[in-house]
């Protein structure tokens, strides 16, 4: 068997490993357009604050390709798929044979379509190369801004920051992390990351960029970012955090299903036969809301990839979906995770348990309905994260135990004592 | 009050009163940790603790009996361990009553030559106590005084072969017949506790059977001397209660006087404090700090002393703020400007809450010390009038220094007090008959002493309410004392009003004679004068105590005064009801013979419950068996 | 596979695994020398109303820590089955991915470091016993197959049977 798999992230690296561990005799090979050994992009920030240099972002040991026979085509991308022939067309021409395809190719930085702005003068936070050509604008930078005040966008600030560098965040919801905080948790945060002396403005949009007044020869003069507001920001370096789109582009003329991202069904598979798709390129179901649709998170991407390899290894693996929206961030001081519905209200229906001590920097939201957990926001305390992630995703029904999931002495031990 | 056996609440709630719930909420604001976090902390707590089955005595320890060790390093049993560790618990206990005792007699002495502020305030009392243990009671009151204390002082230090004066002359003689076949009528307290502590070494008295008569040894001693000898000085000294009214809760805390805490057992220097308060000199110094007056507000069982005494030497004592357990959250109103801690129960937590207030702690006993109060004005009879003005001066001070983050609970109840045997026959008008033909007939089935600490393993005071309202409801006539007595104040059930949640004949009983259906004898020392109460009432029967319907609880007991006291219960033959389950559990034979076997001994024995609505179903069913071994059962009208 | 298994019923709260496990993961390897450290223990005494349960890392098959770990650093050992991320060559980055992922809460922050870590239970690197077994008094853990655990409680239960018989 002749397993192909376009992506060297997570999904592609996991699925590589799995078939591997499944199949000793397959052939497998991973193909991607960046030439790096196989690494996390979500360490990104960590590149750019210096914390790590690019070997300490590898995700696998250096013989793991080896070690796993695994053949790879790095460097080399895939600008097209003849789905008839099974084979994958790369730029330089060659095609690839496949028996089973796995697209795994990801997302890329949305760049929004915003006046005045040139391709080059905006960078995304996606790769390496991406994060060494921040690197090289920041050593002639004094002032850097943010458009995107979302998970990424954050972190790439505050790493900037640690660099020296006057940071500002331009975030146009009123307030960050806006898809997944609440106004409270978010100003939490928000708080804890101006300490950090990051700057942050909220219900802002980027309605024009200027460039210098000479074009491009003066490199100090930077660009001029003029936000909705009619306030205006000098930018040395602007940074585009305002989301990804799935890379379907290679896959786009072979008439595959695609929505927003690659159509699969509950194995993985696309709408074409032998051809498989996981991660972030992918829409699945989240079974919070219960519909299908993009979940670009690492966790999932990692699932996605294993259950894709076990069907492509002929084992009948039924992914049943996982929370679409789950994540951890710890900038400065203060751990916070969101998971699932946790922007819920009780106007729109749900039972909203809150615990809220300033004094303790503790602030805890529970988002339920018909005494099942649907989302949670936990900041200051995040032990527990993990048992009520897992009532959410079960959809279990805690009624028995519901006064206690606030308490602090709640634990997976409640869920013990109560399902006997 | 809250029923915290059924409550679901998401935020959890601790106390069966609304004003420390709220302050509760107030101290979580301030990220202020309290008594309820630190309960949490700890859980889950260890077991083998818990089953009294840890032994820490020696280098080799500690020692637990495990399922892989059935003894210690010694070769302890988990008897010997369990037996051992009660006896510590005990003589802590006795110790601390001791102690108290000790200060009253002391004061007594100097008080008849003169030296202190107060004055001999019951002669009767002198009198006639003086002649029962056969002293010369025609002299003068303050020569008859300085004897009696004289007498009270000795009989504390002689020999542990040397019989209590106090148990011969006092303890009903059935009682005395069987305390001398168990060969356990005391010597003087304080040599049963040498020898106490002598037995309860490594390796001396490993005989859990002897350690455990040792235990009933020092209870006794405890019951006669700190409970029964204490309360009778401080009724000659203090005078004997009278039925008065008050009021309780944090509610009563007055925002424009300068406001001291009188907290702890000790009611001397309280009372010296109380009374200088009020003089024109105090009262000036303090208006002119910008205070409207003074105020001295009880806490703990000295506020029940104070409360109950204010028709003789405690007037103007301004209500009773709470039980032990509310102490930092007294403080956390941000209007107490000086505690005055004398012994027992001023915990480390409350340091931690002044710490964050203007508040002033002052140690006003030389046994208490408390790390980061530098402040002692330890007691001594001869300079007590010195002492008091300058606390009232210091709390003058402090009122200068407070904040204004000032929040108060509006709560706030009336409470009547002051029940002791003397204002009862007072109130029945004379005799006990009134009272004894009401339990005869079945008006009142019974009476239950429902005594003892305050705790939060279910609830802060919830199982002592909860129990206290189920056994009213069945027409049993229930005396608190001790922090118990605050519970019920707080609550409106020492009101005559309250009889209304009473059955049908105590609450006509009640109304009769205008008294609540829960009678507050006071402290825990007047656990004594319950003591004398069921003499009282056992003698004027006929009866061994232990045949009366009658009954104990202390459902939410703490420490070691409180152990003492439940074996003192059980020794006098009384069922002895405990709501936390007590360090024996470990070892069968000791829990055996505390639950079940004791009862051949001295007709009392131990009832572990912890959910309040059984236990109080259990002690009616105990006075119902009573009742019918007596005669004097009536038909069951309603339940 | 041998895992760390618990008889509820038998823990008193005790505290000893606590200890245990936290002086074999201090540098004095004792109890009062790792109270001195602040060696933090990876096995969990929690509560339901004052009364003791244990809760222990499961070494899961698919273990969803290992899913989530950003960093790579979370693996699972195919040889010994034990989960760790420690003693790899990729460094945990702290993101608390697995603490959000692990449906025990077995998983805690230790900011004992440089940078703070993700910290769980290693299953004392493959000494058996682990530190938690060895040291409990009540017979409440043990480290064998679940099968042989299994087998283990239903001749208890069976002889609860007999004997009320």
């Amino acid at each position: 068997m002749n397993h192909v798999i376009i992506g060297n992230s997570a999904a592609g690296v996991t699925a590589a490993e799995t078939l591997r561990m499944l199949d000793d005799q397959a052939q497998i090979t991973i193909i991607s357009d960046e030439k790096e050994h196989a690494y996390s992009r979500c360490l990104l920030p960590d590149f750019l604050s210096g914390e790590r240099d690019s070997k300490s972002l590898r995700i696998r040991d250096l013989n793991f390709y080896s070690q796993n026979r695994i053949n790879t085509e790095l460097g080399q991308k895939v600008v097209s798929v003849d789905h008839e022939q099974h084979q994958v067309v790369l730029e330089d021409g060659r095609r690839l044979q496949y028996d089973k395809l796995l697209v795994a190719s990801g997302a890329s930085p949305f760049i929004p379509p915003i006046p005045g702005l040139q391709t080059e003068d905006a960078f995304g936070l996606r790769t390496i190369d991406d994060a060494n050509r921040i690197l090289e604008a920041a050593k002639s930078s004094r002032n850097a801004v943010i458009v995107g005040g979302g998970f990424i966008g954050l972190e790439a600030a505050y790493a900037l920051r640690s660099r020296g560098l006057d940071v500002t965040v331009v975030e146009m919801a009123p307030q960050i992390l806006a898809l997944q905080f609440d106004e409270k948790s978010a100003g939490i945060l928000a708080d804890d990351i101006r300490q950090a002396g990051v700057n942050l403005i909220t219900g802002a949009g980027v309605k024009e960029i200027e460039g210098p007044a000479f074009p491009g020869k003066l490199r100090s003069a930077g660009k001029k970012v003029i936000l909705s507001s009619g306030d205006s920001l000098q930018a040395d370096l602007l940074i585009m955090a305002a989301g990804t789109s799935a890379n379907v582009a290679l896959v786009r003329d072979t008439g595959i299903k695609i929505n927003r991202g690659i159509m699969v069904d509950s194995r993985m598979r696309t709408s074409l036969p032998d051809i498989f798709a996981a991660g972030d390129v992918v829409e699945t179901l989240d079974v919070v809301s219960g519909s299908i649709g993009l979940t670009p998170i690492w966790p999932n991407a990692v699932v996605q990839g294993r259950y894709a390899a076990h069907n492509m290894a002929g084992n009948d693996k039924k992914y049943s979906g996982m929370i679409g929206l789950k994540n951890a961030v710890e900038f400065r001081a203060v751990p916070a995770i969101a998971m699932g519905a946790s922007r819920g209200t009780e106007e729109e229906g749900y039972e909203v348990l809150t615990l809220d001590q300033p004094a303790y920097q503790l602030y805890k939201k529970l988002i339920l309905r018909d005494n099942r957990l649907q989302g949670m926001i936990l900041v200051g305390d995040i032990k527990q994260a993990g048992v009520l992630g897992a009532l959410i995703r079960n959809k279990t029904d805690v009624s028995a135990y519901k006064n206690c999931l606030l308490q602090p002495s709640f634990s997976y031990a409640d869920i013990l004592r109560h399902s006997a | 009050m809250k029923d915290c056996q059924s409550c679901s609440s998401a935020t959890g709630c601790y106390s069966a009163h609304d004003s420390i719930n709220e302050m509760y909420e107030r101290t979580t604001d301030m990220g202020l940790r309290t008594i309820f976090d630190r309960h949490e902390d700890q859980q889950p707590q260890c077991g083998f603790g818990m089953t009294g089955v840890c032994c820490q005595l020696c280098s080799h320890g500690p020692c637990r009996v495990t399922a892989k060790a059935s003894r210690g390093i010694c070769g302890a049993t988990a008897d010997t361990i369990v037996a051992r560790n009660l006896v510590r618990l005990a003589s802590h206990g006795a110790a601390a009553y001791s102690h108290h005792l000790e200060e009253i007699a002391k004061t007594i002495k100097a008080t008849a030559a003169g030296k202190t502020p107060f004055k001999i305030a019951d002669e009767g009392k002198l009198r006639e106590i003086a002649g029962v243990v056969g002293l010369d009671n025609t002299k003068p009151a303050n020569e008859l005084a300085t004897e009696l204390a004289d007498v009270i002082l000795s009989e504390m230090r002689k020999g542990s072969d040397e019989p209590l004066a106090l148990v011969k002359l006092f303890a009903p003689a059935t009682r005395l017949e069987a305390w001398e076949k168990l060969g356990v009528v005391p010597g003087g307290v304080l040599s049963e506790v040498r020898d106490a502590m002598t037995k309860s070494m490594t390796s001396i008295n490993t005989d859990p059977v002897d350690l455990l008569l040792t235990s009933v040894r020092l209870s006794l001693a405890t019951g006669y001397m700190g409970l029964i000898g204490t309360i009778t000085l401080q009724d000659i000294l203090l005078g004997t209660p009278q039925i008065t009214k008050s009021e309780a809760d944090l509610g009563i805390i007055n925002t424009e006087t300068v406001n001291i805490v009188a907290h702890g057992h000790v009611p001397l220097v309280a009372t010296a404090v109380l009374q200088a308060s009020q003089s024109e000199e105090m009262q000036e110094l303090a208006k002119a700090a910008g205070a409207t007056g003074i105020k001295v507000y009880g806490s703990m069982c000295t506020g029940q002393e104070l409360m109950q005494r204010q028709e003789t030497t405690a007037g103007g004592f301004a209500g009773q703020l709470g039980n032990w357990l509310i102490q930092e959250y007294i403080v956390a109103t941000g209007a107490a400007d000086l505690v005055m801690m004398d012994m027992n129960c001023s915990t480390p937590g409350l340091k931690t809450a002044a710490d964050r207030f203007h508040t002033k702690l002052v140690s006003v006993d030389r046994v208490v010390r408390m790390e980061g109060v530098t402040d002692h004005i330890d007691y001594e009879p001869e300079k007590i009038a010195e002492q008091a003005k300058e606390l009232i001066t210091m709390a003058i001070e402090a009122f200068k220094h407070r904040g204004t983050d000032i929040v108060i609970p509006t709560h706030k109840s009336a409470a009547v007090g002051g029940f002791s045997v003397e204002s009862i026959l007072g109130a029945l008008g004379g005799n006990l008959d009134p009272l004894l033909d009401a339990v005869k007939q079945g008006a009142i089935k019974g009476i239950v002493a429902v005594v003892g600490c305050t705790n939060t393993r279910n609830g802060h005071d919830s199982q002592g309410l909860t129990i206290m309202k189920e056994l009213i409801k069945n027409d049993i006539l229930v005396i608190t004392a001790g922090c118990m007595s605050s519970a019920a104040q707080i609550d409106a059930l020492m009101l005559p009003e309250a009889a209304e949640q009473a059955g049908a004949g105590l609450q006509a009983v009640c109304k009769a004679l205008g008294v609540p259906p829960v009678l507050n004898f006071g402290s825990c020392v007047d656990i004594g004068r319950i003591g004398v109460a069921v003499t009282a009432i056992a003698n004027a029967l006929g009866v061994d105590p232990s045949q009366l319907p009658v009954a104990v609880s202390a459902p939410e007991y703490l420490e070691q005064k409180a152990v003492a006291d439940g074996i003192f219960a059980v020794a006098f033959g009384l069922l002895t009801h405990l709501g936390p389950v007590p360090p024996v559990t470990g070892s069968p034979l000791v829990t055996k013979i505390l639950t079940q076997d004791i009862e051949s001994l001295t007709g009392g024995r131990v009832l572990v419950e912890e959910d309040p609505q059984k236990a109080a179903q259990a002690i009616i069913g105990h006075i119902e068996a009573k009742r019918r071994a007596l005669g004097i059962e009536q038909p069951v009208l309603t339940r | 596979m041998k895992e760390i298994l618990v008889d509820f019923e038998k823990c008193n709260g005790c505290l000893m695994c606590v200890q245990a496990c936290a002086a074999e993961h201090s540098l004095s390897k004792t109890i009062p020398g790792a109270l001195a450290e602040g060696t933090p223990a990876r096995i969990f005494l929690q509560h339901v109303k004052g009364s003791p349960v244990p809760i222990v890392c499961r070494h899961c098959e698919e273990a969803p820590c290992v899913d989530s770990c950003m960093s790579g650093a979370m693996k699972k050992d195919p040889v010994t089955g034990i989960v760790t991320n420690e003693g790899n060559d990729q460094e945990c980055a702290g993101c608390w991915m697995c603490i959000m992922s692990c449906p025990y809460g077995v998983i805690i922050q230790d900011h004992r470091g440089k940078t703070a870590k993700a910290l769980k239970c290693d299953r004392c690197q493959g000494k058996e016993p682990p530190a938690c077994v060895a040291s409990c008094p009540n017979n409440a853990l043990f480290f064998m197959e679940p099968e042989e655990f299994s087998e283990i409680r239903r001749r208890q239960e069976a002889k609860k049977i007999l004997v009320v018989s």
